[in-house]
């Protein structure tokens, strides 16, 4: 068992049995469909957002102020920094690197934690200030607020997520040959800064 | 049938694993992972799910009956025809035709001893009853008013139901969702060795190609409802146009979906059709390829066809031609299916059993159904007809003479192997003319009051049309009674019925080469496939399954290769 060995690290080598093998399989292959599902589900209210964007009287509306490019853009490169981190965490989770592997995935939460910080001081400057809010600002604060809202929620959960995966691997509930759920938040984290790319796209460049 | 080594299972994998059998009615009948298990669940919730909307059906024929209405008020009746038409799509067509029938038989099909996620799976179907009940306790608050599609902005007027209305469906949706994304794992990972895509039973192509649909339409309904859902409770506008929403938008989203739905509630009606045609004819089914890549071909260009239930919305006109000409297009792949059933009976020893009626009564109907589509499709002809009977007519043809009866004829078929019993043939045949002739009855006229204008979600109507409105109504009571017959047929054949054996049909998919009911672990150890299954003159395609009809107990070992 793996146990034995956490104190050093990551288990040995060793092919992991076949059962193990074939349900890792499965389950990636159905990760992969949930996160297709997901996308979905942002492309539905993006293509809502596209709609109404280029249905009404220019954007943003009249009364409406420009978003602060700036400050969104310097908030994007905390996430896509924590990609960045999180891609390296599984590369040396793969070689063995068990410390480097802890300090990336580290890396990876307080990047995100800071990210979900800039959002939510975006979002206070935005109420309290612009007092543009989700119901009381028209098509701009629906879909503003929905679409990033989402996707803050999907930030929160992977944090959470990633959390939760330092706490296993510190216990040593991943070895080796089995760390599935290692590549699966690695996957979840990436499609996250994905989903990003584009909203900052259509949101604040365009 | 060209015979091929194939690949064999690796010792040790999933293939070999069998799970200890659950022990205690709890875990065995309730909170079951056993695809068969659930399967059966679905098929039993979605039918109480079926007759509280027949019930609903029967309250708008009665109402019809006279000119004037008076049998219940006009705001009862947008509830109950809106209800109606929500629990027979959300509430039984669909859950019943992909995790009934699909659950209960594509894994047994394929050769698996259950699906990828057996878990999931059973959450899956325990979030549908409870949204089943959900969408029933609408009525408690004031039911939705706006039809099954709810357009804005009557929808954001409507009671305070139609937002328990958008949270039930939502979570149905999440069950289809988790359903289409179990379905595609399994069939695409867990087939017996031998079982290529080109071996596997057409009942599984049609599965394979509703599973996307599944989820990828699912979830974009799933976006609608929500922000349906977030305008009504929290006054986020994303359709009010006074506030600089877009009703149309909800269109887009709400079709986007809901045209794919009509796919997922027909291609397993498809897929059982397939199965049913060349068992009760005897003969190797006409075109197997062309049926399943039809499938798929369906599956694909029904994303692309949503807006032609719009023409009438002010979608711009250079978007109906493409949408015109593409919803003309799915007619091909359609037309393929429609013509390889007909060349499959062609010289067949058919059997007609109530099974093989309900299937030969499918492809009449619904080849009306599929022609009145084509009429809709046309821009001209919609805008004549569109919001009047004739919709109605042609979705009831599609729905009920498409899809129910693929379910009736599943249900006659795959009986035996839910049950171990066979249902009675006679009072089969007795159900299966008094709802032809019913079914006809009820919705062939409604073409002709749809060509005459007879509006459709209106309680009250011109005098004129009276005769006709009588005779459906007469004539859906007699489909009524005829599925009474078939709940009779099943609860007495479930205890009573004749005992089936494991094959009473001399069906050839791998689920009839085991008993029935099957053990909780479907195969002993699993075959290996050979060929297609529906080479009649063939020795059977499949090795491995000497031991499947005798006392010994299950292999887990593949040292038998």
């Amino acid at each position: 068992m793996a146990v034995a060995s956490i104190a050093h690290g990551i288990a040995p080598e060793g092919e992991p049995d076949q059962l193990y093998a074939e349900t890792r399989d499965l389950r990636l292959q159905g990760f992969l469909l949930f996160l297709i599902s997901d996308c979905v589900l942002f492309s539905s209210f993006i293509f809502a957002y596209l709609y109404l964007r280029n249905s009404g009287q220019g954007w943003p509306p009249p009364g409406i102020p420009r978003l602060d490019v700036g400050f969104a853009a310097w908030n994007s490169v905390l996430l896509f920094g924590s990609g960045a981190t999180m891609h390296y965490a599984l590369e040396n989770w793969k070689h063995g690197n068990f410390m480097k592997y802890m300090w990336m995935l580290i890396f990876t939460i307080i990047l995100g934690l800071g990210f979900l910080g800039g959002q939510g001081y975006e979002y206070t400057h935005l109420m309290l200030v612009e007092h543009v809010t989700w119901a009381g600002s028209g098509v701009f604060g629906a879909s503003f607020f929905t679409l990033t809202g989402m996707h803050g929620m999907h930030v929160f959960f992977g944090v959470c997520y990633l959390t939760v995966l330092l706490l296993q691997s510190a216990a040593g509930t991943y070895t080796k040959q089995k760390y599935f759920g290692i590549t699966a938040g690695t996957l979840y984290w990436h499609f996250v800064d994905v989903i990003w790319v584009v909203l900052f796209s259509i949101f604040y460049l365009i | 049938m060209s015979i091929e080594s194939p690949q064999l299972a690796h010792a040790g994998g999933i293939a070999d694993h069998i799970h200890p059998e659950p022990q205690g009615f709890v875990r065995r009948y309730v909170f079951s992972i056993d695809h068969k298990i659930i399967g059966i669940q679905y098929i039993i919730t979605a039918f109480v799910f079926f007759i509280m909307g027949g019930l609903l059906a029967e309250t708008i024929r009665t109402q019809l009956l006279n000119a004037n209405g008076g049998f219940v008020s006009p705001g009862t009746y947008n509830e109950v025809y809106s209800i109606h038409g929500s629990t027979m799509i959300w509430l039984f067509i669909i859950p019943i035709l992909t995790g009934g029938f699909g659950n209960l038989i594509f894994p047994l099909q394929i050769g698996a001893r259950d699906v990828a996620f057996p878990w999931l799976n059973m959450i899956s179907f325990w979030i549908f009853p409870v949204a089943g009940l959900m969408l029933f306790s609408s009525f408690l608050m004031g039911a939705p008013t706006a039809g099954w599609t709810e357009y804005p902005p009557v929808s954001l007027q409507g009671a305070a139901g139609t937002s328990m209305w958008a949270a039930a469906i939502f979570l149905v949706g999440v069950s289809s969702t988790m359903a289409g994304l179990n379905f595609i794992v399994t069939i695409l990972k867990m087939r017996a060795p031998g079982m290529t895509f080109t071996r596997m039973p057409l009942f599984c192509w049609a599965q394979f190609a509703t599973a996307p649909l599944l989820m990828v339409a699912t979830t974009a309904l799933a976006a609608a409802l929500a922000a349906l859902f977030m305008e009504r409770q929290f006054g986020v506008p994303f359709f009010d146009p006074t506030k600089g929403g877009s009703p149309v938008l909800w269109q887009h989203m709400f079709w986007f979906y809901s045209h794919p739905a009509v796919y997922i509630t027909i291609l397993p009606a498809f897929g059982i059709i397939s199965e049913v045609l060349p068992t009760f004819a005897r003969k190797p089914i006409f075109g197997y390829k062309l049926i399943a890549f039809s499938s798929m071909a369906i599956a694909l260009a029904g994303f692309m066809v949503w807006a032609h239930h719009m023409f009438t919305s002010g979608l711009a006109p250079y978007l109906q031609l493409p949408f015109m000409i593409l919803t003309f297009v799915i007619g091909i792949p359609t037309g393929i299916k429609i013509f390889s059933w007909t060349a499959t009976l062609w010289g067949g020893k058919i059997h007609l059993t109530t099974a093989m009626l309900f299937a030969i009564g499918f492809i009449a109907t619904f080849l009306c159904g599929g022609i009145t589509g084509i009429f809709l499709a046309a821009v001209p002809y919609d805008l004549d007809v569109h919001g009047t009977y004739f919709v109605v007519a042609h979705f009831h043809y599609v729905m009920v003479g498409g899809s129910l009866m693929g379910v009736f004829a599943g249900m006659y078929y795959w009986f035996p192997k839910m049950s171990g019993r066979l249902l009675n043939e006679t009072l089969g045949k007795w159900h299966f003319w008094l709802f032809f002739i019913g079914f006809n009855g009820t919705f062939m006229p409604m073409h002709w009051l749809g060509v005459e204008g007879m509006p459709r979600w209106v309680a009250t109507y011109d005098p004129q049309f009276q005769f006709w409105n009588r005779f459906e109504s007469i004539s859906s009571y007699v489909m009524g009674i005829s599925i009474l017959l078939f709940f009779v047929n099943v609860i007495w054949s479930a205890r009573a019925g004749k005992k089936s054996g494991p094959n009473p049909w001399g069906g050839r998919t791998l689920e009839w080469m085991i008993p029935s009911p099957p053990n909780y672990y479907n195969f002993k150890h699993i075959p290996t496939v050979f060929g297609l299954p529906y080479d009649f003159s063939h020795p059977l395609p499949y090795k491995g399954l000497d031991d499947e009809l005798t006392d010994t107990p299950p292999v887990t070992a593949s040292s038998h290769y």
